[in-house]
């Protein structure tokens, strides 16, 4: 089933003026449920203004997109996706648990459903005892996996991510990778990923799609062939050898303009 | 302990001053005779310094013993007379703070959400600030009538202006990312403004506070002055003006209470932003 179509998406900034850039050209993109699909491209190729007109945080010059069958506004008001930024942004205020429970409390889901909620999601992602912490006394990427919890809390049929692992180590990556790649198998939930990682894109998607900077535009489609359950011995797949040598290969040439 | 220390280098700092205040006498003041000083010392100090005379600089222990000693002829004493006068005026500086402190933050979060408004009024609240509260005062006592009332407002108009100012500051701190994830939560303005900018703005607002309850009480004090109200400090140290000449330990006892009051006011709103922000990581 089709979860988000993107028809001739395109995004230009000061239009008109003599500084008019197009971040986005003709964007065309569907994407099935269930899938988990990465966003790949060098810096500036527009993919985090891709995921943003996505959420209908901005407005798409042309085009139009629809998240099951709805178009990206009313989603946006009927809370069908979750977002993950690079930074976690919690509420520096608000202990561990409220800033979980931030999104359902706007949703307006009774205290009690919502705090059991958040309690079970913390514990998915390996927080069980946090809840009375403040975002300050977290290591980096335990305040990512807080912002995961948050995203998963409304039940998103759709997971936008802007880079979330960014900002983390090697290791840390690594292991957030394979957590996040185990709640996308647990949940029903289709994720839309962006990163500048091929390791991870590789490792994480079932698909993969190559973004050309300047103006942004869909490179090419990768269908990733390794088996839909990933975990540490998939690194040391051949095929995924293989895979990220294509990626690289396409990413090269994103970067030497197409 | 952090406070315990803060407390004792007040008044080792304070005990300084005494002592500069008194050594600065020793070296240039009045001569010190047997009967005039708590020490029986004789002492000519070896200037002559018009500003180190006991007129215009009188001993310490003259200003602290004048705090019980009678503040009129068969009158209370000067202590009483004091304490009724600060809590007379800081019932007008904490009304002119609270009336103040309301406009600052509508102001500021009107400002806040329309841009129009803030380009439009922000020069006129800044010009504001420039025009003399001196030249203000008698005109709200000409408008209103001399009461405590009209002394609160013009105590108002000095304190608005900083909470106005650190009000739009601290809502508009939040980084844009914040704002995107509570708009992808489908969030309104209000949800926006309660939740995150509201919350992020507190740490200003109380710096504003603190700015503010000091000027509420400077302000109180000179709105007394046009009003002819007598029962405030600003009615005090008026009349210990015109006396100065018989007692200018009673004018340096006033100016103490003044700033007794002022100081306490300012401590009162730390404690509140010390509990109110006691979770806030101590940046």
């Amino acid at each position: 089933m089709t979860i988000l179509s993107i028809n001739n998406v395109s995004k230009r900034f000061n239009a008109g003026s003599s500084n008019e850039t197009v971040a986005l050209q003709n964007i065309n993109l569907t994407i099935e449920s269930d899938e988990f699909v990465s966003i790949i491209g060098p810096s500036g190729c527009g993919k985090s203004t891709l995921l943003r007109v996505i959420g209908d945080l901005i407005a798409p010059s042309e085009g139009k997109v629809s998240i099951h069958g709805k178009s990206a506004a009313q989603s946006r008001l009927d809370q069908d996706y979750g977002m993950v930024f690079q930074a976690p942004v919690l509420l520096e205020w608000r202990r561990i648990l409220p800033n979980v429970v931030l999104p359902m409390e706007l949703a307006g889901i009774p205290k009690p459903e919502r705090e059991k909620t958040a309690r079970n999601l913390l514990a998915q992602v390996g927080l069980k005892g946090f809840e009375r912490h403040y975002p300050w006394q977290l290591s980096g990427g335990m305040q990512q996996r807080v912002a995961i919890a948050r995203a998963l809390a409304i039940r998103p049929k759709l997971l936008l991510m802007d880079e979330p692992f960014g900002a983390l180590d090697e290791m840390t990556r690594e292991r957030m990778n394979l957590q996040l790649h185990d709640i996308w198998r647990e949940s029903d939930t289709t994720v839309l990923f962006v990163t500048h990682s091929i390791s991870e894109a590789v490792f994480l998607s079932t698909k993969i799609i190559v973004m050309s900077a300047r103006p942004g535009q869909i490179l090419e489609v990768i269908d990733i062939d390794l088996p839909r359950q990933r975990d540490d011995s998939t690194r040391e797949d051949v095929r995924f050898f293989e895979q990220e040598r294509a990626v690289r290969e396409w990413l090269r040439r994103a970067e030497s303009g197409g | 302990m952090k406070i315990g220390r803060q407390i004792l280098s007040f008044f080792i700092v304070l005990l300084l001053l005494g002592v500069a205040w008194e050594l600065f006498k020793w070296f240039g003041g009045d001569p010190w005779r047997v009967t005039n000083n708590p020490f029986g010392i004789e002492h000519n100090p070896p200037f002559r310094i018009k500003q180190a005379s006991d007129l215009n600089l009188p001993h310490i222990w003259e200003i602290i013993s004048a705090f019980g000693k009678e503040s009129r002829r068969n009158g209370p004493m000067l202590i009483e007379t004091l304490a009724a006068a600060s809590l007379f005026t800081f019932r007008e500086a904490i009304t002119g703070f609270l009336l103040g402190g309301f406009l600052g933050l509508s102001l500021g979060t009107l400002f806040a959400h329309i841009p129009l408004l803030n380009r439009g009024c922000m020069p006129y609240v800044v010009a504001s600030q420039t025009v003399p509260i001196l030249a203000i005062a008698p005109m709200v006592i000409i408008w209103l009538k001399a009461g405590w009332i009209s002394v609160a407002i013009i105590s108002a108009y000095l304190t608005f202006f900083p909470v106005t100012i650190n009000t739009l500051r601290g809502l508009l701190s939040p980084d844009p990312t914040t704002i995107e994830l509570m708009r992808s939560y489908a969030a309104s303005w209000w949800a926006i403004l309660w939740k995150v900018r509201f919350p992020a703005a507190l740490p200003y607002i109380f710096t504003a506070f603190k700015v503010s309850a000091t000027a509420s009480v400077v302000g109180a004090i000179i709105g007394e002055l046009p009003s002819g109200i007598r029962d405030g400090l600003g009615g005090a140290i008026l009349n210990f003006n015109s006396y100065y000449i018989t007692g200018p330990e009673r004018l340096w006892a006033a100016i103490i209470a003044s700033s007794l009051v002022g100081i306490l006011f300012y401590l009162l709103v730390t404690a509140v932003e010390t509990i109110v922000l006691r979770n806030r990581k101590t940046k």
